[in-house]
């Protein structure tokens, strides 16, 4: 049958003759016959109409064929008509890439977070702070710091660290509690061991010992270090995404929201953690548990009333807050006094110039979810 | 041998539309199933298929690259880019002063020009070695260094010039690209004929730029306002009771934004399309291959529509789909070049250029050339 052949040294083909034997392709090109074994070729056309082989390993040589030729060297040489022969991987190799994609995967998304808590007790306390600064550009960003809130900070710290002292919370004299104004009711612990809290979730407070189950539930956050533990679970899959995809800088994004956001979103077993051990602050410091239970009230209310999402951040994450507030309540022990006297609570919820009104008892049920919408002049 | 008169079409790209776009659906499955490690086999086989219907003189040309040699390129990147970049991204804000580590990003950031540039050389180097006409290898001489120097100078030329040395930088950038291109042991050469390469760049490049910096944000502004007067009024008639905007005025800014932005892309293609054919033309009328020379008929408005269906499917496949805009584009120069003569085939032997044992890792971080490697 008719070819044309390339020998790899210029770029011309010659015509050639060329005969099927039963393992060898053979032809003569001038004064040299060739003898080409089927199993020592491979196919150079990508199915784009003619045959064009080539041998293993790549001399430069090609032998050209018309399409009408392909019945015939098929016959002759199966093996150059399979897929593998077009250079189509077999399926072997999508299966493994597969698996190594999810072993990568498994090991940044779920091996990261796993040692997550190693690699959080052992950072630096640099890091620690710059990774809080961070965080806090963030808050400066988001919320607006409180003039006139100074004097109640002070009180809420006073109330944090009897809490702190009654139940030994060895950090105690970092953790400082800052009041800002924000759109959201909300409290969230920094990884410098700061606690925000906002004007609005203030407000929404009826009682001072629904405003310390938040913030003993914030401590425990601290206490055991969640905030950089998030913080370095969200980082893994940063790093994935960037490694995997190529730099796109999704990753990039991943990690820097993960270190912004940070506090707003735990893990539901960190959470009970938080949980369980906040109640243990309030009990030291013989403060009635059940004002956090209350407080879990208010936010359910409010979120239901919410219907642009505004209030998520402290109850989407804390998804079973009917039950939580029933374990709070089960530890309940009524008749004990409000952690801040009516003056101090007074001086408290006028943090961000709200008036400060008397608060206690707050009778309308439909008031915590107006609450939010009340913007206090600033 | 002397030079004969070339086939009526030399060129011929007779790839089809449907059968690119069945590979590129499978590779795009693969490669989100495997997070994106896919990648390199995806690009081979597409290239391997693109190559394969592009015939000259009749005879096609062959992609031997393999998806082997990509992942191998990767590997190499990743040390050498990916966890220096990692340090500077993550690391360096955590254990440094933030000034330090700023300067640091700011830094990577300038590193990334000449490094752009090296990796667009060393990408060119590894497909033309990897392309065999006749079984005969191209290959691109050079050096990756001298390129990346020499481009980023040019790169801040047209920063300093508002844009305005775009036409000479392109210019250069393609003569020091295809005078180091090999056809064999065969050197392409950029044909200097005494007159400035440009000279007929910059009708056409003032067009794409005033269009850019007039006309596209009018059109942009003029969509916006009709779009908003029509949709708006439409949607405070309708919820007037309403204290609140209704939610049909705010789907109605967004869907007068969207068509906005459709129609200032729309004409930010159309403003360009005349200088990106003019460049392409005059960049194939300088290429010379053994005396024999080329000649490119790209048009203004046949060039916009090939992109312009490129971008839709790009975008309508969020980028899955990216390899089909390559397809157009190089089927449309391949069906749109000519020769000029015939180069002296019996005499142009085998490539001597060393041809890179891996490929591409740093053009694959910088996701150069969207899959396919357009001229
Ligand atoms: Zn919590």
């Amino acid at each position: 049958m008719r070819a044309r052949y390339a020998d790899g040294r210029a770029a011309i083909t010659r015509e050639t003759e060329c005969t099927l034997a039963a393992d060898t392709l053979n032809f003569i090109i001038g004064e040299t016959r060739a003898e080409w074994s089927y199993a020592d070729l491979a196919r150079a056309d990508d199915g784009n109409g003619c045959i064009i082989l080539k041998r293993k390993p790549d001399t430069g040589e090609r032998l050209y064929f018309e399409s009408e030729h392909e019945a015939e060297l098929r016959a002759a040489a199966p093996n150059l008509f399979t897929k593998r022969a077009r250079g189509i991987e077999s399926p072997l190799i999508a299966a493994s890439l597969a698996a190594a994609a999810y072993a990568c995967a498994a090991a940044f998304l779920i091996g990261v977070p796993m040692a997550s808590g190693p690699i959080a007790d052992i950072m630096p306390t640099a890091s620690r702070e710059q990774i809080a600064d961070i965080s806090w550009s963030q808050v400066n960003a988001l919320t607006d710091y409180c003039d006139d809130s100074d004097e109640a900070a002070r009180i809420l710290n006073d109330m944090a660290h009897r809490m702190m002292t009654a139940a030994q919370v060895p950090q105690r004299d970092n953790v400082w509690i800052t009041i800002v104004d924000a759109p959201i009711p909300n409290a969230f612990a920094l990884p410098d061991e700061s606690i925000i809290v906002t004007a609005q979730l203030i407000a929404m407070a009826e009682q001072p010992d629904e405003l310390a189950g938040v913030i003993a539930h914030e401590i425990a956050h601290i206490e055991r270090n969640h905030v950089l533990k998030n913080i370095v679970s969200n980082m893994g899959a940063g790093i994935f995404f960037d490694i995997v995809v190529g730099g796109g800088g999704i990753g990039q994004a991943v990690a820097v929201a993960s270190v912004n956001l940070a506090g707003l979103s735990y893990s539901r077993d960190f959470e009970r953690e938080a949980d369980a051990r906040g109640l243990d602050y309030l009990d030291a410091a013989d403060i009635d548990t059940a004002g956090l239970a209350r407080m879990f009230d208010h936010l359910r209310t409010a979120a239901e009333g919410d219907v642009e999402g505004a209030i998520p951040a402290l109850l989407s994450t804390h998804p079973d807050t009917a039950t939580r507030g029933a374990d709070a309540r089960a530890r309940s022990r009524p008749g004990l006094a409000q952690p801040l006297t009516e003056q101090e609570w007074r001086v408290v919820r006028s943090a961000c110039g709200s008036g400060g009104g008397p608060a206690l008892p707050a009778p309308a049920a439909a008031q915590p979810a107006e609450q939010p919408e009340k913007t206090p002049p600033s | 041998m002397t030079s004969e008169a070339a086939p009526a079409q030399a060129f011929r790209h007779s790839g089809k539309f449907i059968d690119v776009m069945g590979l590129a659906a499978k590779n795009a499955l693969l490669t989100l199933l495997t997070f994106t490690l896919y990648r390199f086999w995806a690009r081979t086989s597409m290239r391997r298929r693109l190559w394969s219907r592009v015939s000259a003189m009749g005879d096609p040309l062959e992609y031997t690259g393999t998806a082997l040699e990509l992942f191998r390129g990767f590997l190499i990147a990743l040390p050498t880019f990916f966890l220096p970049a990692i340090f500077v991204y993550y690391i360096a804000p955590l254990a440094l002063d933030p000034g330090t580590a700023g300067w640091l990003a700011f830094g990577f950031y300038l590193l990334a020009v000449p490094l752009i540039a090296a990796a667009r050389y060393l990408m060119r180097r590894y497909q033309l070695s990897r392309t065999h006409w006749r079984g005969i290898r191209f290959g691109l001489a050079g050096s990756a260094a001298g390129f990346a120097f020499a481009s980023s100078g040019w790169t801040v030329l047209q920063w300093l010039s508002l844009f305005w040395y775009t036409p000479v930088s392109r210019m250069n950038r393609a003569k020091l690209l295809w005078e180091n291109a090999r056809f064999g042991d065969q050197p392409f050469e950029f044909v200097e004929d005494g007159q400035s390469p440009q000279k007929d760049l910059w009708w056409p490049f003032a067009l794409g730029w005033f269009g850019t910096a007039f006309a596209v944000p009018t059109v942009f502004g003029i969509v916006l306002s009709v779009g908003l007067a029509y949709l708006g009024l439409d949607a405070v008639a309708s919820g007037e009771q309403a204290t609140e905007p209704p939610p049909n005025f705010i789907a109605g800014v967004v869907i007068a934004y969207l068509i906005a932005v459709i129609g200032a892309l729309l004409g930010y293609l159309l403003v360009w399309a005349p200088y990106n054919a003019a460049a392409m033309n005059a960049i194939a009328a300088r290429l010379s291959l053994d005396g024999a020379r080329f000649r490119l008929r790209a048009k203004t408005f046949s060039l916009f529509l090939v992109t312009l269906a490129g971008w839709i499917v790009t975008i309508f496949s969020i980028g899955l789909l990216a390899p089909i805009a390559g397809f157009l584009q190089v089927r449309y120069v391949i069906n749109r070049f000519e020769i000029l003569g015939e180069p002296r085939f019996a005499e142009i032997g085998q490539s001597i250029v060393s041809a890179p044992n891996a490929g591409e890792g740093l053009g694959d971080a910088f996701d150069l050339d969207m899959g396919v490697g357009v001229i």
